[in-house]
């Protein structure tokens, strides 16, 4: 059996089209959703529709939480004024657009979604907001699996999909307490684990254009990560059409993220 | 006697650089004066403010500006006067007789008189690489006096600006100010690799707005200045938040003092 | 050269703060004073300690101070922590031991606990009061060593010290390594990755305390009122 996993859909109407049409085409019947379903794209509630009616399994991003509890992301996140600013408007602009049906449906959206060994989350368990990204210190990648008891973790929020293997890692230790003699020393045999983050369907950043997800060969345990050409065209028009910011359907087109991301792998919401 | 060349040649091919490294190595005094453009038919003249003038006299501090008749004497033995002149067509004929008649008044009236005329894309003498053919060519510019963009987001918006976000830039030039007192000429064009960010010499004081000479002026086609007058809104720092950088700048400095 | 004494848990004992300043004015090369928080608690008034650490007497070694685990509560419960409550105090202690923290401290001192930060970061060293993923964090020396590579690599730091779990001990890592194995669109990328030399410390709490000295990397453990720091104690 395979399943299909993606992320990021940022109310891109045509490029979760695309990505669903992909999946059907290969008769994949499980999907599971990542989260940012909304954000910065022109078509929030017919993406959050099309997920709703097709039920797919979907855990929270940052931007669904957002968008319920209002702006309270940690602004530590935008890089810059410029990507703080349309940020903020978007967000009102989605605020405005959206149902209230859809965004209770995004409010009972669970932060994790968990099958036996295999954990789903928006940025990472410890947070919607961090970004796993592919160089991130071994260790610490290491430490987000096995600390959330999964074997394999499939995040997204960095818009760049990658698989990445975990192995044949040891720590060795000399501890010395207080009133003891001698330090003692030990080992600690690592497992190994796996991230897969599986790209963005709506807002692709990997350096092409085209919609990213993931599909899990769970005969074979292997990853695939797809790519998709979608209609960019029309979203493009419909943000321009939408009264978002026209530089929006700039970056889009020439496969920039809306706002550039966070570049500290390691920086964690205090929130 | 001082000699005086008239440099020409489209926007963006070299003409400032060019003109900072020879007067850098020229041993005696030095004058620098920038001529509005000679405009063409479909080919709109960029307005350049003071940028030119401003990052050159930062260089080279001790710069005659030509175009102040009371400044300074213009014509010292050993003087080299550079005129800088942004003309799309190369002049009819080579040498003097091809100058504009309107640019020989202009030099007259400041008493300058040409001993040479050099045209990038024509003379040997200058680099070559780095011309390019015109056509069509809009301009447009932004007076940013007394503003201070946030540093992160002064690059966001130029990253988008030259790679065609707000139309068809060829040439994008400007002098920007940063929050630390740095300032910072920008510098692009189409035919070139990346773009140039030179910092200037001077730094001004952590005490409210600089007072230097501040710009963007963009060459290009279909220009969508309200596009970039947009974004740059967004790009730019409030008072409070420029007092909220300058303050630690301030305590630093009295710290130092201290030491 | 750098000489620290670090502190931590005093919990409103004014008496025990007096005897480890006595302590520190008797060891001879500290210089640097540093209270890695739970300075209150609920169990006494608090009010005397506070005002000691705000206005040093002459001899005192002048406090460095970063807030811990019941400052952050008294800051919940008093609505500096947005809509956050002393969720966690009320659901380990119950509703009394809320209202006795409350009467502990009298209100005119949350200006100057508003005022304190998470850690400080001295050297290439990071205080705080648990870790840098929490304030509650309890490291101790049977820690997930994984977690505490985790907890060093987020603040970026060679040393971290924490008093959190009241223990007082070194763990330094000393070996090993991770095989990293990326597969991306644009290729594949495989790394080793060695254990980075650190070391987590935990200073212990109250009449507990630490002195590290920066110059030789060595930490030695105390207790206050004991003998003044032997050489043969210290783990270097």
């Amino acid at each position: 059996m395979s399943h299909a996993v993606i992320s990021c859909l940022h109310a891109n109407l045509a490029a979760t089209e695309a990505v669903l049409a992909d999946i059907d085409r290969q008769g994949i019947e499980h999907i599971t959703c990542l989260g940012d379903l909304v954000g910065y794209g022109p078509q929030p509630n017919e993406v959050v529709e099309l997920i709703r009616q097709r039920q797919i399994p979907t855990c929270q991003g940052c931007w669904d939480e957002d968008i319920i509890d209002g702006l309270n992301s940690c602004e530590c996140s935008y890089p810059s004024q410029l990507a703080e600013r349309r940020g903020h408007r978007a967000h009102q602009w989605t605020d405005a657009q959206l149902s209230e049906e859809n965004k209770a449906f995004l409010a009972s959206l669970p932060m994790t979604v968990r099958r036996e060994r295999l954990l789903f989350v928006h940025g990472s368990p410890n947070s919607q907001h961090e970004y796993l990204l592919p160089d991130m210190d071994a260790f610490a990648a290491l430490e987000r699996v096995e600390s959330s008891g999964a074997n394999t973790l499939f995040c997204g929020h960095t818009h760049m999909p990658y698989v990445r293997e975990l192995s044949g890692g040891s720590i060795r230790v000399k501890v010395k307490q207080a009133g003891e003699e001698a330090a003692s020393e030990r080992k600690l045999e690592l497992p190994m684990r796996r991230i897969v983050n599986a790209g963005s369907v709506g807002e692709p950043r990997h350096g092409s254009t085209e919609a990213t997800y993931v599909i899990h060969h769970e005969d074979s345990d292997e990853i695939e990560i797809r790519e998709v050409a979608y209609d960019i065209e029309r979203t493009c028009r419909a943000i321009v059409d939408g009264g978002l910011p026209e530089v929006f359907a700039w970056r889009l087109s020439h496969g920039f993220e809306y706002a550039e991301r966070a570049d500290d792998a390691s920086h964690v919401c205090e929130r | 006697m001082a000699q005086t060349w008239l440099i020409s040649g489209p926007p963006g091919c070299g003409k400032t650089t060019w003109m900072l490294n020879t007067l850098k190595n020229h041993q005696g005094q030095r004058g620098y004066l920038r001529l509005p453009g000679i405009s063409t038919t479909g080919l709109e003249q960029a307005d350049d403010g003071a940028i030119d003038q401003t990052y050159l006299q930062d260089q080279i501090t001790d710069l005659i500006d030509l175009s102040n008749t009371d400044q300074a004497p213009n014509d010292q033995e050993q003087q080299l006067n550079l005129i800088e002149l942004t003309q799309f067509e190369p002049p009819s004929s080579s040498a003097l007789e091809g100058v504009d008649s309107s640019v020989i008044q202009q030099l007259e009236a400041l008493g300058l008189r040409l001993d040479r005329a050099l045209h990038f894309g024509r003379d040997d003498d200058l680099p070559k690489d780095d011309t390019l053919e015109f056509s069509r060519l809009e301009a447009w510019s932004m007076p940013l006096e007394r503003c201070v963009w946030d540093p992160n987001s002064l690059s966001s918006f130029w990253f988008e600006l030259v790679n065609g976000a707000y139309g068809d830039v060829y040439r994008a030039k400007a002098l920007m100010n940063l929050p630390d007192g740095r300032a910072f000429f920008c510098n692009w064009m189409v035919s070139q690799g990346g773009s140039q960010f030179l910092p200037l010499e001077s730094v001004a004081p952590p005490d409210g707005r600089p007072k230097r000479c501040s710009m963007l002026s963009v060459q290009g086609k279909a220009l969508d200045g309200g596009g970039i007058q947009a974004t740059i809104a967004d790009c730019l720092l409030s008072d409070e938040v420029l007092e909220l950088h300058q303050e630690p700048q301030r305590q630093q400095a009295e710290l130092t003092q201290a030491l | 050269m750098e000489r620290w004494a670090l502190i931590s848990g005093l919990k409103g004992d004014l008496e025990l703060y007096e005897q480890i300043q006595r302590d520190l004015q008797a060891t001879r090369g500290v210089n640097t004073l540093f209270v890695l928080g739970d300075v209150i608690s609920p169990e006494r008034n608090c009010d005397a300690l506070w005002d000691r650490l705000q206005n040093p007497k002459r001899g005192d070694l002048r406090p460095n101070c970063i807030y811990g685990w019941w400052e952050e509560q008294l800051l919940a419960e008093t609505g500096f922590r947005g809509d956050r409550k002393a969720d966690a105090l009320r659901l380990n202690h119950g509703e009394e031991v809320v209202d006795a923290l409350l009467r502990a401290v009298d209100p005119a001192h949350l200006r100057w606990l508003v005022s304190l930060q998470f850690g400080f970061v001295e050297l290439d060293c990071g205080l705080i009061h648990g870790s840098s993923a929490d304030i509650g964090d309890e490291l101790t020396p049977e820690t997930s060593p994984l977690i505490l590579i985790d907890r060093l690599t987020r603040l970026d730091v060679n040393r971290l010290f924490t008093a959190r779990s009241a223990q007082q001990f070194r763990l330094e890592l000393t070996g090993g390594g991770i095989d990293s194995h990326v597969k991306a669109l644009g290729g594949e990328h495989k790394q080793q990755q060695p254990v980075p030399k650190r070391s987590v410390i935990g200073i212990g709490a109250g009449a507990h305390y630490t002195i590290y000295d920066a110059g030789s990397d060595r930490v030695d453990f105390l207790k206050a009122g004991a003998k003044a720091v032997a050489n043969g104690r210290g783990f270097g």
